[in-house]
């Protein structure tokens, strides 16, 4: 679970751990399913040990987890500052699929297209689910945007290995006329 | 330079790339140009015809018959009286009176004229024959169209009578039982040619010989032999009559002349002693114009049809590159083009088209004005070349020019103001909607479907097509009952005799029937095309919605025959008005013709049209769909 | 497992389609096998001119093959006369188009009710039928505009009506969303799931990866041969969370 996360979700104002999973899970739609429970709990707990995270006990309570409240530190908000000034993009994994390839095709250890193909279908099978899903959610809520997003990411990875399976296939003897 | 060389390429490579719509509408302005040539043509000849056969044979300013049996006089106001044959003395003196009388300068004759049949092999005809010296007279000298003048044995024959008889130089002839060889054929301004040779004013012919009553009916012929032939012609049942033939100071008087003499020399007590009376040569041109203008009133509603025949068609056609032009307009815009080079261009191929056009319908009117004008009315004068004047010609280009620039140039005009997107985008004629019939359609079987949707897409398509088949039948119901009249007013067939009248008439109908029906048959070909061209598109998407090529050849056929049938209803009262207006506008009877041959034309004409349209519908509905849609 | 399922509602054996003669000779289709038991979505990508659309235009009885033998649910169709095949576009298949061919003059629920009043329908059962098919596709209130007055969402959804005017037992569609933004792509897919669901055989013909994530199965095409065929069942199969890097 990413720290700035967590960070962020807390800079509104203090909340309780079950909060804090009640709010991602909004957020997340059916993708919060896969989320482990515990996880945030873990994620404050080290929070906490480098002194971004601060817990207010609620007087009376007994020492229970998703009993304590949180809150940000200081150091905790000029780290949510600073995550929301980045601009970098989640990684795409572009670069070790490329030299995966290529890695095959010099090795003679794989068709190239064949490991092409088998990327297309399993990205075909997420889009295809990720499409399920979106088209399950109500539209407008927060969750379809995002599945929204993850449809038309899965798209774009479809067409750049189109283009790769086009590169990749070695051209035929010209049996077939022009086009 | 290379301005003038850009357009002209552009107008040639336009022209070669559709040619079928080029030469359709050629073909179409050129009919019009035809007809419009042919009609200048004899308006030409009808105006100074008769001047030339009186220069030409120097005809005589009044001509006096005399004698002869004058039968009943009717004088109103009198009890009419039966004069019979006046004697020789009384017409010697009267001829002395007329070669004495003021303003006469100079006389031929008097010339014996006896009665006679002419037999020609079965045929048999009442003839004048006028009793001639051999040697040429110097007033009133007949002008010989071939073979010789008079000789004892041998006989002229006035031209039309000839050609009505069907006489050439050399048949043998018999006039009252005794042989005569035709020895020529001759065209004179003393009288009107035949069949109007007795027509009045002055009189009526006296024509007492005996006769069957079969020739009783029959017009009078004219020809000349010599004088002692004449004489022995004579029989006291058929005296001679006598031709006087004058010459005035002043020939502009001639009428008054002949009636102030009569009315001052002649009363109920003292009739003229002669059947004719005096006819001066005013008449005589006028009954001599009167064949000339019989087949103008032919020639005249005739070119109105047929010059709105081709105006259909050129209409259809231009619709049908109206959007095409407003495609071509759209790409020069967009390539840059000004207007002022979009409009050169549209206009010089509009130019060329019509300029080509007219030059084709000058040169088929030259090449058929021969076959009407030259033997029709006595008349002297070449044939061809003069009978078009470079007036004519200028007219007739001009003519062309409008039709066809009025046709054209207005969608393309539209198409050069309208925005170049929508050009490009084939915006321009969108079909219509037409809520009512699509309404009305669906309760219809699916060809009749079809087709009134198709009516309802170009409304104004379908008032075409009906006005065009109302002209069609219209045309084909005027000429049967001209036949119908004609063969109702005079029967050949028991004489074996041709009326030229009728027989030119028929001619002339003869062209113009096949120009209508060919005009007909290139605007119901040209309809058909365009209809099938246009609903292409849809017609693929009615086959790929499950409409088979059946129903749709069906839908297309009921499209054409739809607006046909009121059209074709519309012509038979059109038609039959049209004529009677032409006869005279209803001075002359007008006879009906059967109903089984109105129903006929009527349906014969359908017929046409839905054969017509078969065959593009057939081959437009079995493109293959997939082509059609994906291009589209 | 699946020779307990229905026959193939769609079948071809050896399909060709060539154009042009000698030196220029297009195959535009090279000897193709399809198998479409119904009830299935069967999806055909491929790059442009790879003869996909061609393909769909033999299946649906718009052309003919030059070889080859197709059947529709057991019918043979590819010697049929052209009324034979007439009848065949009209009853059995239903098509969609990318450039919808919808009669610009009609109203959308008129252009509906056509396939069923060229049937032979009465007026009124036709029109009712194509009230119903308006519904359906979520555009009751536009029964009486104009092609000119719909968007090109709504356009296709008329189409997609209209193929389905004489409950047809195939419906192909060449490209049904090649010309429309993603939002009305949306309401044509959501479309497309729903005649699935009811149990449609549907042939889609794209080269949009999200309309082919609707199909059951997947064929590549390429120069007019197939050169894929996958089940597209399967997959994360639930796991979306590892979609966005949320199980780690």
């Amino acid at each position: 679970m990413q720290q700035e996360v967590v960070l962020a979700l807390l800079a509104k104002e203090p909340s309780h751990g079950y909060q804090l999973r009640a709010r991602l899970r909004d957020a997340l739609g059916p993708l919060g399913d896969a989320m482990n429970g515990g996880q945030i709990y873990v994620t404050l707990g080290r929070l906490e040990k480098t002194g971004q995270v601060v817990v207010e006990r609620a007087a009376g309570m007994p020492d229970r987890p998703d009993r304590k409240m949180y809150a940000l530190t200081a150091a905790g908000q000029r780290r949510v500052a600073d995550w929301l000034a980045e601009v970098n993009w989640p990684k795409p994994d572009l670069a070790e699929f490329h030299l995966k390839l290529l890695a095959a095709a010099a090795a003679h250890l794989a068709d190239p297209v064949a490991i092409v193909d088998a990327q297309r279908r399993e990205l075909l099978r997420r889009l295809r689910d990720a499409q399920r899903a979106a088209m399950a959610e109500p539209r407008e809520s927060e969750a379809a945007l995002l599945l929204e997003g993850i449809v038309l990411r899965l798209q774009a990875d479809l067409r750049w290995l189109e283009a790769c399976e086009r590169t990749w296939t070695k051209p035929k003897a010209s049996t077939r006329g022009e086009r | 330079m290379s301005r003038a060389l850009l357009i002209s390429r552009l107008v040639a490579r336009d022209l070669s790339r559709r040619p079928a719509q080029a030469v359709l509408m050629v073909l179409a302005i050129t009919a019009a140009s035809t007809v419009l040539s042919l009609a200048l043509a004899l308006h030409g000849v009808t105006s100074q015809p008769y001047q030339h056969t009186r220069a030409a044979t120097r005809g005589p300013d009044v001509v006096a018959q005399l004698g002869g049996p004058v039968g009943s006089v009717h004088i109103p106001g009198h009890p009419s009286r039966n004069i019979g044959v006046p004697p020789l003395s009384v017409v010697q003196a009267e001829v002395r009176s007329l070669i004495k009388a003021a303003g006469v300068t100079g006389h031929g004759g008097p010339y014996p004229v006896a009665s006679a049949i002419l037999r020609l092999g079965h045929v048999a005809a009442p003839v004048e024959a006028e009793g001639r010296g051999e040697a040429p007279a110097a007033l009133d000298q007949p002008y010989l169209t071939g073979g010789s003048w008079v000789r004892p044995g041998g006989i002229v024959l006035e031209r039309t009578f000839a050609e009505a008889l069907g006489a050439s130089v050399g048949d043998r002839v018999t006039l009252d039982g005794r042989p005569y060889t035709v020895a020529g054929i001759a065209v004179t301004a003393a009288s009107a040619p035949y069949p109007n040779m007795c027509f009045p004013p002055g009189g009526e012919c006296g024509f007492d010989a005996p006769t069957s009553s079969a020739l009783s009916a029959v017009n009078i012929g004219l020809a000349w032999v010599t004088e002692p032939d004449a004489r022995s012609l004579a029989s006291a049942a058929a005296p001679l009559s006598y031709f006087l033939d004058l010459k005035l100071k002043d020939p502009a008087t001639a009428q008054q002349f002949a009636s102030h003499y009569v009315a001052s020399h002649y009363d109920a007590a003292h009739p003229f002693p002669g059947a004719g009376g005096l006819t001066a040569w005013q008449s005589i041109a006028y009954n001599d114009g009167l064949l000339v203008q019989d087949e103008q009133q032919v020639l005249t509603p005739g070119a109105w049809l047929l010059g709105l025949l081709a105006l259909g068609s050129v209409a259809v056609l231009a619709g049908g590159r109206m959007s095409e032009q407003a495609t071509r307009v759209g790409l020069l815009k967009a390539v840059g083009a000004t207007p002022g080079l979009v409009a050169r261009v549209l206009l010089a191929e509009n130019v060329v088209l019509a300029l080509v056009a007219a030059a084709v319908g000058l040169l088929a009117g030259w090449l058929a004005a021969p076959m009407i004008t030259s033997p029709g009315a006595g008349l002297v004068g070449a044939p061809g070349a003069p009978s078009i004047t470079a007036a004519d010609a200028g007219l007739v280009a001009a003519v062309a020019l409008v039709v066809a620039l009025a046709a054209t140039l207005a969608p393309g005009i539209r198409a050069a103001r309208v925005s170049t997107v929508t050009a490009l985008a084939e915006q321009v004629r969108r079909p219509r909607r037409w809520g009512a019939l699509i309404r009305i359609s669906r309760r219809l079987p699916a060809p009749l479907l079809l087709g009134v949707r198709v009516i309802a897409r170009r409304p104004r398509r379908a008032v075409l097509t009906a006005a065009s088949v109302a002209v069609t039948v219209t045309g084909l119901i005027a000429v049967l009952a001209f036949h119908a009249t004609a063969d109702a007013r005079y029967n050949p067939a028991s004489t074996g005799l041709g009326d030229p009248v009728v027989d030119r008439d028929e001619q002339m109908l003869v062209v113009l029937t096949v120009a209508l029906v060919g005009l007909a048959v290139l605007n119901a070909i040209v309809t058909a095309w365009a209809t099938v061209l246009e609903t292409r598109r849809s017609s693929a998407l009615t086959r790929a919605l499950g409409a088979s090529p059946r129903q749709l050849t069906s839908g297309l056929l009921a499209a054409q025959l739809l607006p046909a049938l009121p059209g074709a209803v519309l012509g038979i009262p059109l038609g039959l008005g049209l004529f009677a207006l032409a006869n005279g506008g209803g001075a002359r009877t007008t006879t009906i013709p059967s109903a089984w041959w109105l129903i006929a034309a009527m349906l014969g004409t359908m017929l046409a049209v839905a054969v017509l349209t078969a065959l593009p519908a057939r081959i437009g509905a079995r493109r293959p769909i997939a082509a059609v849609l994906t291009a589209a | 497992m699946s020779e307990t399922m229905n026959q193939s509602m769609l079948r071809a054996r050896g399909l060709r389609k060539e154009y042009g003669r000698e030196a220029s000779l297009v195959r535009a289709v090279d000897g193709v096998d399809v198998d479409v038991p119904a009830g299935e979505t069967l999806a055909v990508m491929g790059p442009s001119g790879c003869g996909k659309s061609t393909l769909l235009h033999l299946l649906g009885g718009l052309d003919r093959p030059s070889a080859g033998e197709i059947w529709l649910d057991g019918q043979r169709i590819d010697q049929m006369s052209e009324r034979g095949m007439a009848a065949l576009r009209r009853d059995a298949v239903g098509f969609v188009f990318q450039a919808f061919h919808l009669m610009d003059e009609l109203t959308a629920v008129e252009n509906i009710e056509l396939p069923a009043l060229l049937a032979g329908r009465s007026p009124r059962a036709a029109r009712r039928r194509a009230t119903e098919l308006l519904d359906q596709v979520g555009l009751a209130d536009r029964a009486r505009h104009l092609p000119a007055q719909l968007s090109g969402g709504q356009r296709q959804r008329v189409a997609i009506a209209r193929a389905l005017a004489n409950s047809p037992r195939v419906v192909l569609a060449d490209e049904p969303t090649g010309n429309l933004d993603s939002e009305a792509t949306l309401d044509v897919l959501q479309l497309f799931e729903s005649l699935h669901e009811a149990g449609q055989t549907l042939v889609i013909v794209t080269h949009d990866a999200r309309i082919a994530a609707t199909a059951d199965r997947l064929i590549s095409m390429r120069d007019g041969a197939f050169v894929d065929n996958t089940r597209l069942t399967g997959g994360t199969a639930g796991n979306l969370g590892a979609l966005v890097g949320l199980d780690g």
